[in-house]
């Protein structure tokens, strides 16, 4: 099962360290007053964290979760009578949201390891599970022992990697999501794929006909619900709730609805095939919310960034180091970390000291930080590159700095800058799909869960290309306007 | 009228201006001749308080300006000074530096909106007014750009004027033309003398200054080294280095064009 899925554009060390990172600085802060169950209690609901890309465990729509731990969650919820608030997050960010108190649980087809349980809290186990291993029908393969000398692939930092590098003779191939590994294995491009067999079941009967899982699930495997160190009473009455789903048959009847008999599917998935061109007419509200939600940000963040970005940079040329100096370092540190890192961190740490955004405003927050330093410097170099004699011009003829700035040097820099700010802009608007680590369904997003929910990548990423391009060409006809607009100025 | 009392002026260990005096009369054309280096283009920046001197005081009419050694002024009190001496001197640039993104009416009239807050129908009247002096009525909507060079002089001029100073610094109007426009500049200048404006010509060109002078004030190694009218130093010119530099003037001239 997974350990640590990665936002596929991310290298996964980069990923992990920063997880690392923020779970030690979030150890340090400690909120809880109030005990985890009577906290469910007095507001009445408990937030559920979910990664709702990996079906049949966690998928979303838009806002609308299913899977096997959305129902599992809810009926928990309804044992201890309270709503369930499902919050969609990255995998990557669901336990730093955990530990600084964003979710009360997290039931997102988490293995129970000793690893894990030395910084978290498991309830008892909820589903058993094992690693299965699939391969093309016509294949000799018959399991897991036959697979030295061959390539076979995996989820990337999932335990079936960690399995099969413990075989020898074995050549992997590490996938960001496990429908990119089963498209590869029908491309011929490796020779099996080993992975969870539920979830492997589920792909193979819903998008990847023409594939046959062999052997028996060879490992064993225990999910469990995660919870923060301190919320042991909270452990108690979910355990007491997980056998009290045992005793009435829910829990069966919940598995069966998504693990059931094949041949008579209980659950009302649709099917499809990996190039579907249907998909599009089935999903298309699904990204416009998407393309909403990217065109929303990176606008609000290219509004708020250019002000901000206007101000450091007139700081910065300020002879007095008392403007100047903060605004340069306010720039190095902006530039020299990442933005993930920056987003991260307006979301899991800013809380501990007592700023507590939404998730839509934490996103524009660090974009709007992120933008406004390269826009800063952009509009710098275009004040440095207006001539001189421009401002002596204009002192000469009575003008004072701010009068100078305004009506002479800045009207010429902006004139020149809307080349590159139009770089930055395209920047940013691409840079927004980072915002989905802290659970923001943008077009990126939107992309990701659907290319897993429908098992066909060719479709949907394309797709995501098309939409993003659809989305920064206005911003290249409105740089192009004002160019054309001010063309007899710049011409010499 | 303007006095310049032993004023000095370092770059660091170089010195720009030594021990400089001289006094200006109102309402004449006034040359600051000299070879290049000399300081005379930083003595006319210090005139309009573009550049600071160390020692020694300027004084245009009642404004008087001092050297950085005598101590330093307030920020407020450095701002008022600049204001009073930019409202009583305009200066043209020697590549003009007009604002490009302006029209030739918009470089005019934007120091009367901007400084004297006038409005915007009045300062395009008044902007109009000079343009037609300077004999650029009907380009008054053309871009810098679409200027020759001569043209954008014209209009650095009339931005100067726009702004009604007493006093009006060029620095060496000549250098940055063709050298056939020179005889338009010299009766561009004549014209303004009209006006009966105070005007400080720099230049090195010596034929230009002696086309257009009132008095004439021979600059070198950072000082005046001789003063008078333009009758006088250039026919009679009473320090050797004036001398030195009319003769190696006219001799180049005469190597130049035979």
């Amino acid at each position: 099962m997974r350990i640590a899925r990665e936002l596929s554009w991310l290298p996964a060390s980069a990923g992990r360290l920063v997880i690392a990172v923020l779970v030690l600085t979030l150890a340090a802060a400690d909120a809880a007053a109030q005990s985890a169950l009577e906290r469910v209690r007095a507001s009445g609901r408990i937030r559920i964290g979910i990664d709702a890309t990996y079906p049949p465990f966690g998928m979303a729509e838009g806002g609308e979760f299913k899977g096997f731990d959305v129902d599992i969650g809810r009926a928990i919820a309804a044992q201890l009578r309270v709503q369930p608030e499902l919050i969609n997050a990255s995998f990557d960010g669901v336990f730093p949201a955990l530990q600084s108190g964003n979710f009360d649980v997290v039931i997102s087809a988490v293995t129970i390891t000793p690893e894990r349980s030395a910084t978290l809290l498991f309830s008892d186990p909820y589903i058993a599970t094992g690693q299965q291993v699939v391969v093309r029908s016509a294949s000799t393969i018959a399991g897991p022992d036959d697979l030295a000398g061959r390539t076979v692939g995996v989820q990337i930092n999932t335990t079936a990697q960690f399995s099969m590098e413990k075989r020898p003779g074995i050549a992997i191939a590490k996938y960001n999501t496990i429908d990119l590994a089963l498209l590869d294995l029908q491309n011929g491009r490796v020779d099996a794929v080993a992975s969870d067999g539920p979830v492997l079941r589920y792909m193979m009967r819903n998008s990847f006909p023409g594939l046959k899982a062999v052997g028996v699930e060879y490992t064993d495997e225990k999910f469990g619900v995660v919870l923060a160190r301190g919320s042991d009473d909270l452990r108690r009455a979910v355990n007491a709730a997980l056998w009290a789903l045992q005793e009435s048959g829910e829990h069966g009847r919940i598995y069966r609805k998504w693990f059931g008999d094949p041949a008579t599917p209980s659950s009302a998935e649709t099917t499809a095939a990996p190039f579907d061109p249907t998909i599009v007419a089935r999903t298309w509200r699904l990204f416009l919310r998407g393309v909403w939600m990217t065109a929303a940000m990176a606008a609000s963040s290219l509004i708020l960034c250019l002000p901000l970005g206007l101000a450091l940079a007139l700081a910065r040329v300020q002879a007095n180091r008392l403007l100047s100096s903060p605004a340069a370092i306010y720039i190095e540190v902006m530039r020299g970390t990442p933005l993930l890192v920056q987003i991260l961190f307006v979301y899991f740490v800013l809380p501990t000291v007592g700023v507590n955004l939404p998730a839509y405003a934490s996103g524009i927050l660090a974009l709007t930080l992120n933008a406004s330093a390269y826009v800063s410097e952009t509009i710098r170099a275009g004040i440095l590159s207006i001539d001189a004699g421009q401002m002596e011009a204009a002192r000469a003829l009575g003008m004072n700095y701010r009068q100078a700035m305004r009506r002479v040097i800045l009207p010429q820099t902006f004139r020149r800058v809307v080349p590159p700010l139009t770089n930055e802009g395209i920047a940013l608007l691409k840079d927004s799909s980072l915002v989905s680590v802290i659970g923001l369904t943008e077009l990126a997003r939107t992309g990701q869960e659907l290319a897993s929910r429908y098992a066909a990548p060719l479709t949907i990423w394309p797709l995501v290309a098309l939409l993003y391009l659809a989305l920064t060409f206005p911003l290249t006809r409105v740089a192009e306007y004002l160019e054309r607009r001010w063309r007899p100025v710049t011409r010499a | 009228m303007i006095e310049v009392v032993d004023v000095s002026k370092r770059y660091g260990t170089a010195s720009v201006l030594n021990h400089a005096s001289f006094t200006i009369a109102e309402g004449q054309l006034t040359t600051i001749l000299g070879p290049s280096g000399c300081g005379k283009s930083t003595m006319l920046r210090c005139l309009n308080r573009l550049e600071r001197f160390e020692d020694g005081e300027i004084r245009v009419g009642d404004v008087v300006m001092n050297g950085t050694s005598a101590g330093a002024s307030s920020r407020s009190a450095e701002n008022d000074l600049m204001h009073r001496v930019r409202q009583r001197v305009g200066l043209v640039f020697q590549n003009f530096n007009l604002f490009p993104h302006l029209t030739a009416l918009g470089n005019v009239i934007e120091a009367p909106i901007t400084v004297k807050r006038l409005p915007r129908s009045q300062a395009e009247d008044i902007g109009r007014l000079y343009l037609n002096l300077v004999g650029l009525s009907g380009r008054e909507h053309d871009y810098p750009a679409r200027l020759s060079g001569g043209q954008q002089q014209r209009v650095a001029i009339a931005r100067a004027l726009a702004m009604e100073p007493d006093v009006v610094l060029f620095d060496e109007p000549t250098s940055a033309l063709d050298p056939r426009l020179i005889g338009e500049v010299a009766s561009l200048l004549r014209l303004l003398d009209e006006l009966k404006k105070t005007l400080i010509v720099v230049t090195h060109d010596l034929d230009f200054a002696e086309a257009i002078s009132d008095q004439v004030i021979y600059f070198e190694g950072g000082r005046a080294v001789e003063s008078g009218s333009a009758r006088a130093v250039f026919g009679q010119p009473s320090q050797a280095e004036t001398r030195a530099f009319m003769n190696g003037f006219r001799s180049r001239q005469g190597t130049e064009r035979p």
